[in-house]
């Protein structure tokens, strides 16, 4: 168990930056996700840390000690690979205890570990099988169960779940969760699945171009998106970004109509500015107090949950999420109103701008 | 929910556009491009259309004749005929000479003696003492070639295993290297042989190196010790680049991620080699162990070339034999050479489904 220090950290494959100089530290027992598009070096940056990469820049310290130079053998991780890299000569058994035979450890001791961890995997039955012989979702425990063996300073998974299936990823997404909660720990967790990143996360980092965007709980970069980017990631379906400007005292415009209330400041006066609301914020309403005024193009209806997407005057693009089941039909002309409280403004440069509104919901 | 749409989006695109993108393009590719090109193949185009004229009424008519079904055999008669003539004929033949004595060159001037000329090869007085063998060249050609093997075989895996390891590593110039230990094997066998002869032979290159330095000339083709030593290094000098290849083949096919699994479980790089490397190439290792057992059992041409068997008979292989009482004795004994061959044949014959088998267990 132990915390990590990443300083400064870059790495560059010839001309091509990866990393372009990454600061983060993550405190003892902490779940940690990377989250972010691919090759924005989120699996870099989990090799770095691991030690199978080497840094072309900057610091890793690994509970006080500055482990940059150290090669993986040596740092005390354990990594779950996407691939699983299980060995195929070896039995189950035989995965989970190499680890510790390379640690010295004491062939009882091994053994009870090996038993402890198989039993919480469900996996005591499969003991004396080859990895060929075992399903994706029981290889994928056997990955996980080679990790917890060695009771190392900090798990890395490297998308684990996304050579699962859809059904097997949400009930082992759950499983890891309990794990975390069982034993602890200090895990970080790449991958590019917001769903995986929001329910295990106690912080996620999201990155982006080998930079990091933002860190913080799971719903803080829900409701609080530091930039454009965040806010477009996060959240499924995205949040609606609307092209808006600011008129000469300050009040936000869409589509050329001053946004009732809603002054984001005289200094932004003149610019263009994008408009952020989530699909869960925009709502149905009276005509006369209508924000906007769509015409639905296509209706899901899921249930428990009705999305429409629909489009008004100079190509407003709307995604709607609505409670329940809604009556409503292709070719609809609703007007909408967005929730004043729930309004993200972000400036030309994509920063987010704090709203001239009444205070927001505490974060 | 979203977990599964989102991956679902990742990878479906890949596998749509390769799909799309193999049709169309056979279709559309010789359009713009095809003008120039096909001028440029004329002849080529003319003459395979000449070719075509000219066999395919026949090939039509014997279509017609034997049905579309039994086509693929036309096809291969030719081959088939080459190889009756030149291999099954041959070992028919050979078992003739084999059951027949005397000097005759045709098998049907020569009498019929049954066995003799096996029980004469087979009657020893111990197998494991050459001299007491009524043919002692049969079986010191034996006991040499199975001293040859075996040194052979141990010096030419772990040479090649080392060398696959060495270049498998990113070293710089591995292209280089690898090429390198290659070359050897392009050579003809006697041209390998006829290099070394000049570097070791009493007045050859390493022995004025040794004269140079101070040192006294060692008259290496006179030790029986040396000669069998040289023997063995010009042997693995010559193919440990073919087997390298095999090696490193399987090398490359092992799964990088599975040496990041181990450096992860802190494994040192001996225990990586040992409990990861070698089980994982162990089923290219046994088929380079057989067919370096086949070759050496075969040994012949650079060995021959190298020492002509000397001193003496102490680097006298089996094929020497046979190749020297069939061809180079001034009496010609054809019978005992054909049934020493039969013999040797015998053993390859069961070495090779050997090979077949690791190869097959590998391929499963």
């Amino acid at each position: 168990m132990a915390g990590l220090e990443l300083r400064a950290i870059r790495k560059d494959y010839g001309p091509v930056a990866v990393l372009k100089g990454v600061d983060l530290s993550i405190a003892d027992g902490e779940f940690v996700v990377f989250v972010g598009p691919s090759g924005c070096g989120k699996s870099t940056l989990l090799r770095v840390i691991a030690g199978l990469e080497t840094v072309t820049g900057g610091a890793v310290t690994i509970d006080g000690q500055d482990v940059t130079r150290v090669p993986a053998s040596d740092r005390g991780l354990a990594m779950v690979f996407q691939s699983y890299a299980l060995y195929p000569h070896m039995s189950v058994y035989d995965n989970m205890a190499f680890a510790l035979e390379n640690m010295g450890v004491a062939k009882p001791e091994i053994d009870a570990r090996v038993r402890r961890a198989a039993a919480m995997l469900r996996l005591t039955d499969y003991l004396a099988r080859k990895p060929g012989a075992l399903s994706g979702g029981q290889r994928q425990r056997v990955a996980i169960g080679r990790a917890i063996v060695r009771d190392p300073k900090i798990f890395l998974f490297d998308e684990p779940l996304s050579n699962l299936d859809a059904e097997l990823r949400v009930a082992t997404r759950k499983e890891l969760a309990a794990l975390h909660a069982e034993i602890g720990g200090t895990m970080i967790y790449v991958t590019h699945d917001q769903v995986e990143a929001m329910t295990l996360a106690d912080r996620i980092v999201v990155l982006n171009g080998g930079r990091i965007e933002q860190v913080g709980r799971p719903l803080d970069l829900y409701n609080e998106p530091a930039n454009l980017f965040v806010a477009g990631f996060i959240g499924s379906p995205r949040m609606n970004l609307l092209p808006a400007g600011v008129d000469a005292v300050g009040a936000l415009t869409l589509a050329g109509r001053a946004l009732a209330g809603v002054t984001p400041g005289a200094q932004l006066a003149g610019e263009a500015v994008t408009l952020g609301v989530r699909p869960e914020h925009v709502g149905l309403c009276a005509a006369p107090e209508a924000d906007a005024t769509v015409a639905v193009d296509l209706v899901e209806q899921l249930g428990g949950e009705t999305f429409l997407y629909a489009s008004g005057q100079a190509d407003l693009k709307l995604t709607i999420r609505l409670d329940g089941q809604v009556g409503v039909g292709r070719g609809d002309i609703l007007p909408v109103r967005f929730d004043r409280a729930r309004l993200h403004v972000f400036d030309a440069a994509g920063r987010a701008r704090p709203l001239g509104l009444a205070p927001r919901s505490p974060a | 929910m979203t977990a599964n749409h989102r991956n679902a989006g990742t990878t479906r695109p890949a596998a749509h556009r390769n799909r799309q993108h193999r049709s169309p393009e056979p279709m559309t590719s010789p359009a713009p491009s095809a003008a120039p090109v096909r001028a440029r193949f004329a002849p080529f185009e003319r003459l395979g259309l000449a070719l075509v004229r000219l066999f395919d009424p026949p090939m039509r008519a014997v279509q017609r004749l034997v049905g579309v079904g039994r086509m693929p055999y036309v096809f291969l008669l030719p081959n088939a005929l080459f190889f009756g003539v030149f291999v099954f004929l041959p070992i028919g033949i050979n078992i003739v000479f084999s059951v027949t004595g005397g000097t005759a060159l045709f098998p049907s001037q020569r009498p019929y003696v049954g066995g003799q000329q096996y029980a004469y090869l087979l009657d020893c007085g111990s197998y494991l003492e050459p001299a007491t063998c009524r043919e002692d060249h049969f079986w010191r050609g034996v006991a040499n070639t199975l001293k040859f093997t075996i040194f052979q075989m141990i010096a030419m895996v772990l040479f090649s295993l080392a060398a696959a390891l060495v270049l498998n590593r990113p070293i710089r110039g591995r292209g280089f290297f690898r090429a390198v230990f290659f070359f050897p094997v392009l050579l003809s066998p006697v041209v390998v042989a006829l290099i070394w002869k000049w570097i070791l032979q009493r007045d050859g290159l390493l022995n004025a190196v040794l004269t140079t330095a101070g040192g006294e000339k060692i008259l290496f083709f006179v030790d029986p010790g040396w000669a069998m030593f040289w023997s063995v290094f010009v042997s693995v000098w010559a193919h440990m680049g073919f087997y390298t290849l095999i090696l490193l083949a399987g090398l490359q096919a092992i799964p990088r991620d599975i040496y990041e699994a181990a450096e992860m479980d802190g494994t040192r790089p001996w225990r990586t080699l040992v409990r990861i490397t070698l089980p994982l190439l162990w089923p290219n290792l046994l088929v380079v162990l057989v067919l370096v057992l086949i070759r050496s059992v075969q040994v012949f041409d650079e060995v021959f070339v190298l020492t002509g068997g000397g001193p003496g008979t102490a680097t006298m292989m089996i094929v020497q034999y046979i190749y020297t009482t069939a061809f180079a004795n001034q009496v010609q004994n054809f019978g005992l050479a054909a049934a020493a061959s039969v013999l040797l044949g015998l053993v390859l014959f069961g070495l090779t489904l050997l090979q077949l088998y690791f190869t097959r267990r590998k391929a499963a």
